[in-house]
């Protein structure tokens, strides 16, 4: 039998002011998964979740929670924000400066009257959770930002509501303390199995964090899946991009040329590559994406003879971890990042090569 | 049986959409609604009035009244000329006070700042009878001692417009100050400091940067203040009357004091201020979408305060010098003449006494004005606080529909002169059942009427200075509307609400313009009775009168703001 | 006592001549809200018809009147001492504005006024014929002369008359430059210097009225060149008269000049020999009143030789007393020694006052 899901989003339309920031965005969300919303700035992300949670009205869809729906144009629901059970972590964490700690946690669970006892039991055990509790007492203004955000976070999940939102609650934060967070909210959300619905621009903390991620631009849905489909296999050209570093590269379908279930692309410059189509139409004209990481370079000539080319050194970029590799490739600028790379002078002549099944076509 | 559930539903969803939210929105909406335009009803339909005078409801409409004004081309005149010179005056000295305190390391910054308020607080009508001592052609101090002095005529004449300009701006210089001096303190500094490094001297950086971009500050205090210098009333009675030149609302005023009153043509001449206002307003907006002058970003800054050396003592001499025309200079003038049997420039010793204020406190008016006053201004503080508090909330961070309207409406009392909007309650609410006429409680209504934009816009500034997620985020734990205006809202404003207040207090006891029409046998308050008093009583006597009401009141502000201080410290941040 | 020095032939002295009825006679028929059967009595030295005991229960005066603050302040005063148990409150405004204020109110069906005093004939006759006043005969009425009473008897009196001449500076006028008579004002060297009272002044429409009968149509319109400064009160006129402001008013009070000189003021004043103009002032208790008795109580006060000598006395009011036993001013001038000027016809004067209004406002740039 298959899981039925715990939020549905069906076609999802937010105006904001005279624009629609949303454009029709669909997704569904598993009971005790984390799904991001991942995308650049103005993608409509933000607008989606804060349309789940009740504080944007949309003009079009429906949003329903384990089958039961909170919106509906089609049936005149909207459910308000504070009776859909659900809790939210603001970007600007949201802190009231006039309460206490103690009293910011409480909160939720004083709206609810439970009584002062079990009050008291559940905020201290939640403030133990994100490390906190001694800071019952101080005044939450006193806070950093790092303390903060973990207040948010006890508040958030204290009165045990049924889903979780995030709205870049990482943002503020310097980059070291972001990382670690990062792992720390994680394993928070697999201990409470809460429902989670996390909104960032940031690939690393989507790609570490989510069970699935749904890209978004210009208030559309680009592609949904795991992090590693969506990182192995982007269907877009921007969704490579954005997802990781790609190349991009265009140019004829060579259907003589192709065999063993690989497919062959001309480039304008002559050059042949050849690649796995995964299921997606394979036109006349080909788009395929070839990860900087995924490209080998190396002085001497490897081995094998299919994906292998001459290329010249045009400037490398050392940035630590990995060195950044400009080439130049048939007229084309191809960028390949390297790990441990002895130094490659500028026109130096040197072999690129990429394995067939990282060679993915883009397609619709 | 489908039509009985449908019923039902349509019942349960009609209930349901009666939250408390939509309750106090609406309530408030309504009550704002009826507050400002049921008087301009009335206005709009003395206007238009063209039949019978005393023919209440008026038997025919037209435009004569309106074509009637072509006949009094100079006191439109008038009032456009002055007040563009007093406004320019006013913006003039607003915006050197406000470069000079908040942009200059001049010594004692944050008392001058404090202290610049008193001109707001003392009035115009107090400024306006203290430089009418000092400066009348004849028997002004001023000019008694040029002649001494062996100067010839007189030095100055107040009694002519620049006179009335400059003794209106003197006072409105200091609510120019504040606007602009807000303007000023959220300015991005890196955007001089720019110009600095580049080698531009300071005062080319004034001149090219910091002055274009506070222009859009600058327009709307200029705006601001046009609107009240059109509906000045004070200064012009006190120094233009005399001297046969009128304004609007001057010449309003002397119109219904007739028998018969000419009504209509009154009306005509109300409205059309209206029509100078929206004109105002209409450039202002013109001028402001079309620059780019986003410098008040989100973040709060520091502004940069220039050294400026040896300039400073200057400057100090600067602010010293405003304080002094403006408030050191008429009370002590005020004094002068309230000891005097005859007010002199140089009195003989026999010429002193006390009896004036032996006279002043047996004065029946004067004691009950008093009392009058304060409670009203209690009153309208408090009730005022609620109220605007309530529409501010609506206006700027409930989502109902229609709430936008309402911030027209609300903000409408701004373009009509105040005078002319009391002149529109009058009738208004002569025929409300009610008879609340004559009493303190019009008066009430008249002030939170056309207290409306300041208190809506003072507390609106606060309210939109705290973070919307904060109340969404109270939402999100399931707090209902109610729950949280009380948790979270109301703490959080505590310290807006109580500035709120102070200034509606403050606005409450100074205003003359409402009060003057609506003031009945019971209901005498401050303001007016001294503008009575200099109708009919000796000019040192309307001088001891005026400086015992202003020292009782500014006594009982000093102990509010005392009183008040500890709750502000005392709470948030 | 009906003719003065120049034999100028009062109203009163036409209808004294002509009357032969008794007062109580004219009286009697017409007085319908008083039962005959009702007599007065005394309270402290007068006769009134008033029930004082039912008037303390009532406890309240609310009084309209054309004075400035301090005079107005200076009747209730006077009325307050003797009759500590009902208190008094007032609203004042200059005649014109005070009758268009009670029209308005009674209009709207508001009547919260007992008593009303004017400074001008002409809306009291307004007011009497739209019935805003009470009938109420006053035991008083005996020690006024016809003229003085309204016609018929019960609906106002004359509390007293107000009259004007000229007044100048002593500084800035010598004795020999003072004006003499009423064309003096007219004098070119005034220009910018002369002071008047404003279009809503009872005085001032007589004044205006009385003077142009005199000299004719061109009077005002000479006048009107030296470019006059208009005031409410006399007060104001004094002030700015005694200060330098203006050197000369064409209209000063006798009353304020009184008032003025005994501060020690450097005024002088001018009895015009064509006479001195003078308007009525006339007080009356309102139709519908809330507090009747009180009203009563206090218009057969003000007529009483009590009520008449405070307001002889008063220093912010020094009114002339038209009572036929009324002692001498505080100056020690008696009413009679002056030439009065005042409209025969209160009716033509009445119909004057659209074109009053019309030259005056526009005289004054309104």
């Amino acid at each position: 039998m298959t899981p039925k899901p715990h939020i549905e989003v069906e076609n999802l339309k937010v105006s904001f002011g005279a624009v629609l920031a949303v454009r029709g965005v669909s997704f569904t969300v598993m009971h005790g998964e984390q799904l991001t919303l991942l995308g650049p700035s103005g993608c409509g992300k933000t607008t989606t979740l804060r349309a789940i949670a009740g504080l944007e009205k949309p003009v079009a869809g429906e949003i329903c929670i384990d089958g039961a729906p909170i919106y509906s144009a089609a049936r005149n629901i909207n459910v308000p924000a504070e009776k859909r059970g659900m809790s939210m972590v603001f970007q600007s964490y949201a802190i009231w400066p006039h309460m206490t700690v103690f009293d910011n946690v409480a909160y939720g669970l004083r709206v609810r009257r439970e009584d002062a006892a079990a009050i008291k039991d559940k905020v201290m055990r939640a403030l133990a959770l994100v490390q906190m509790q001694a800071f019952a007492d101080r005044r939450a203004s006193q806070l950093s930002g790092g303390q903060q955000q973990r207040v948010a976070l006890a508040r958030a999940f204290v009165f045990q509501p049924s889903v979780l939102l995030f709205d870049e609650p990482l943002s503020n934060l310097d980059a070291k303390l972001r990382a670690d967070m990062r792992i720390e909210l994680r394993e928070l959300q697999h201990r409470l199995g809460i429902t989670s619905v996390y909104v960032t621009h940031d690939l690393e903390e989507a790609l570490a964090m989510s069970d699935h991620i749904v890209v978004m631009r210009d208030g559309l849905v680009e592609q949904t899946g795991t992090p590693d489909e969506i990182y192995r296999l982007p269907r877009s050209a921007f969704v490579a991009d954005f997802i990781g570093s790609a190349n991009l590269v265009q140019g004829r379908n060579r259907r003589d040329l192709s065999n063993d279930g690989l497919f062959a692309l001309e480039t304008p410059g002559g050059q042949v590559i050849y690649g796995t189509a995964y299921g997606r139409p394979a036109g006349d004209e080909l788009t395929v994406s070839v990860r900087t990481v995924h490209l080998q370079i190396s002085p001497q000539r490897p081995a094998g003879d299919r994906n292998v080319w001459r290329a010249r050194v045009e400037k490398t970029v050392f940035q630590g971890d990995f060195t950044q590799v400009h080439v130049l490739w048939g007229g084309q600028r191809l960028i390949a990042r390297c790990v441990a790379l002895d130094p490659l002078p500028t026109g130096q002549e040197v072999f690129i090569a990429i394995d067939p099944k990282r060679v993915v076509l883009l397609g619709a | 049986m489908e039509w009985h559930a449908w019923a039902v539903s349509a019942a349960v969803s009609f209930a349901e959409s009666f939250s408390a939210q939509k309750i106090a929105g609406y309530g408030v909406a309504t009550v704002a609604a009826v507050l400002v335009l049921y008087p301009v009803f009335y206005l709009l339909q003395a206007a238009l009035d063209v039949g019978e005078p005393q023919m209440r409801p008026p038997t025919a409409y037209g435009f004569d009244n309106f074509a009637a004004l072509l006949n009094y081309p100079q006191i439109m005149l008038n009032t456009l000329s002055v007040s563009f010179a007093a406004t320019l005056m006013a913006v003039v000295i607003g915006f050197i006070m406000a470069w000079i305190l908040t942009r200059t390391n001049v010594p004692g910054r944050r008392i001058f700042e404090q202290l610049m308020a008193v001109p707001f607080y003392l009035t115009p009508l107090l400024g306006a009878l203290a430089w009418s001592m000092l400066g009348s052609p004849e028997s002004g101090f001023i000019n008694q001692y040029w002649r001494a002095l062996g100067g010839s005529g007189h030095l100055i004449d107040i009694n002519t417009p620049y006179g009335i300009a400059w003794v209106m701006a003197l006072f409105e210089g200091s609510v120019a100050f504040v606007m602009i001096g807000a303007v000023m303190k959220s300015m991005d500094p890196s955007l001089e400091e720019a110009s600095q490094v580049i080698g531009a001297s300071r005062l080319r950086t004034m001149l090219r940067i910091t002055l274009p971009l506070v222009i859009p500050g600058v327009l709307g205090a200029a705006v601001f203040v046009f609107a009240e210098m059109l509906g000045s009333f004070a200064v012009a009675l006190v120094l233009g009357t005399p001297n046969r030149y009128y304004v609007i609302t001057t010449a309003i005023y002397q119109l219904i004091q007739q028998y018969p009153p000419r009504i209509q043509v009154a009306a005509a001449m109300g409205t059309s201020l209206f029509a100078v206002m929206f004109l105002m307003i209409f450039i202002y907006r013109r001028i402001i979408t079309a620059g780019s002058y986003v410098t008040i970003t989100g973040k709060a800054f520091r502004p940069g305060v220039a050294d400026v050396g040896r300039l400073r003592y200057l400057l100090f001499a600067v602010c010293v010098l405003y304080l002094a025309a403006s408030v050191v200079l008429p009370i002590a003038t005020l004094l002068f003449a309230s000891v005097q049997k005859i007010a002199v420039a140089f009195p003989a010793a026999d010429n002193f006494t006390l009896s004036n204020f032996r006279a002043a406190m047996s004065m029946n008016a004067a004691r009950s004005a008093l009392s009058n006053s304060l409670i009203l201004a209690f009153a309208t503080a408090t009730i005022g606080v609620a109220l605007m508090g309530l529409l501010a909330w609506l206006i700027y961070r409930s989502r109902l529909p229609g709430a936008g309207l309402i911030e027209y409406v609300v903000m409408f009392p701004q373009a009509v002169p105040r005078l002319v909007f009391a002149f529109g309650m009058m009738w208004a609410w002569l025929v409300f059942p009610i008879p609340i006429y004559g009493t303190l409680w019009l008066l009430l209504i008249a002030y939170l009427t056309v207290f409306l934009p300041l208190g809506v816009r003072t507390i609106a500034g606060v309210m939109l200075q705290i973070d919307k997620s904060l109340d969404e985020c109270a939402q999100m734990c399931g707090a209902s509307w109610a729950f949280r205006i009380r948790t979270v809202s109301i703490p959080l404003l505590v310290p807006g609400l109580v500035a709120a207040w102070l200034l509606l207090f403050i606005a409450s006891v100074r205003e003359l313009g409402a009060s003057i029409l609506l003031m009945g046998p019971h209901s005498k308050v401050i303001t007016p009775s001294i503008v009575e008093s200099w109708f009919g009583t000796a000019s040192e006597l309307t001088a001891t009168l005026a400086l015992i009401q202003t020292l009782v009141v500014a006594a009982a502000v000093a102990v509010l703001v005392i009183a008040t201080r500890r709750i502000s410290t005392h709470s948030v941040n | 006592m009906a003719h003065n020095k120049h034999g100028h032939i009062t109203r009163r002295a036409l209808l004294k001549a002509s009357a032969a009825l008794p007062l109580v006679g004219i009286a009697a028929p017409n007085v319908l809200s008083q039962p005959l059967s009702k007599s007065p009595t005394t309270v402290l030295d007068f006769q009134t018809n008033a029930d004082v005991a039912k008037a303390e229960q009532e406890g309240q005066l609310v009084f309209y009147c054309h004075e400035n603050e301090a005079g107005t302040a200076g009747i209730m005063e006077g009325f307050s001492k003797d009759f500590p148990k009902i208190k008094t409150s007032y609203v004042r405004a200059q005649t014109g504005a005070l009758y268009s204020k009670i029209l308005a109110e009674r209009q709207a069906g508001r009547f919260d006024v007992d008593v009303i005093q004017l400074s001008d004939l002409a809306p009291a006759f307004d007011f009497q014929k739209k019935g805003g006043y009470e009938r109420y005969e006053s035991p008083q009425s005996g020690a006024y002369k016809k003229d003085h009473l309204s016609s018929p008897n019960g609906y106002f009196f004359w509390t007293g008359v107000d009259p004007a001449g000229v007044a100048y500076n002593t500084d800035k006028v010598s004795a020999s430059d003072a004006p003499k008579g009423w064309k003096d004002i007219l004098d070119p060297r005034w220009k910018g210097k002369i002071s008047c009272k404003i279009s809503a002044s009872g005085l001032q429409f007589v004044q205006w009225y009385m003077l142009r009968k005199l000299y004719g149509d061109g009077f005002w319109k000479e006048f009107a060149k030296l470019q006059p400064h208009a005031f409410d009160s006399r007060v104001q006129l004094f002030d700015r008269l005694s200060k330098g402001d203006d050197t000369i008013t064409a209209i000063g009070e006798y009353p304020a000049y009184i008032l003025f000189k005994s501060r020690g003021a450097k005024v002088e004043f001018v009895a015009p020999p064509d006479g001195l103009v003078a308007t009525p002032l006339v007080v009356g208790a309102v139709n519908k009143a809330p507090h009747p008795e009180v009203a009563k109580l206090f218009v057969d006060w003000a007529m009483s030789k009590r009520g008449q000598a405070w307001y002889q006395t008063n220093p912010n009011l020094y009114y002339a007393s038209v009572r036929t036993d009324a002692p001498p001013m505080p100056t020690g001038v008696s009413l009679k020694q002056f030439k009065l000027l005042y409209p025969e016809d209160w009716d033509e004067y009445a119909k004057q006052s659209a074109t009053f209004l019309k030259e005056w406002n526009g005289m004054l740039g309104l």
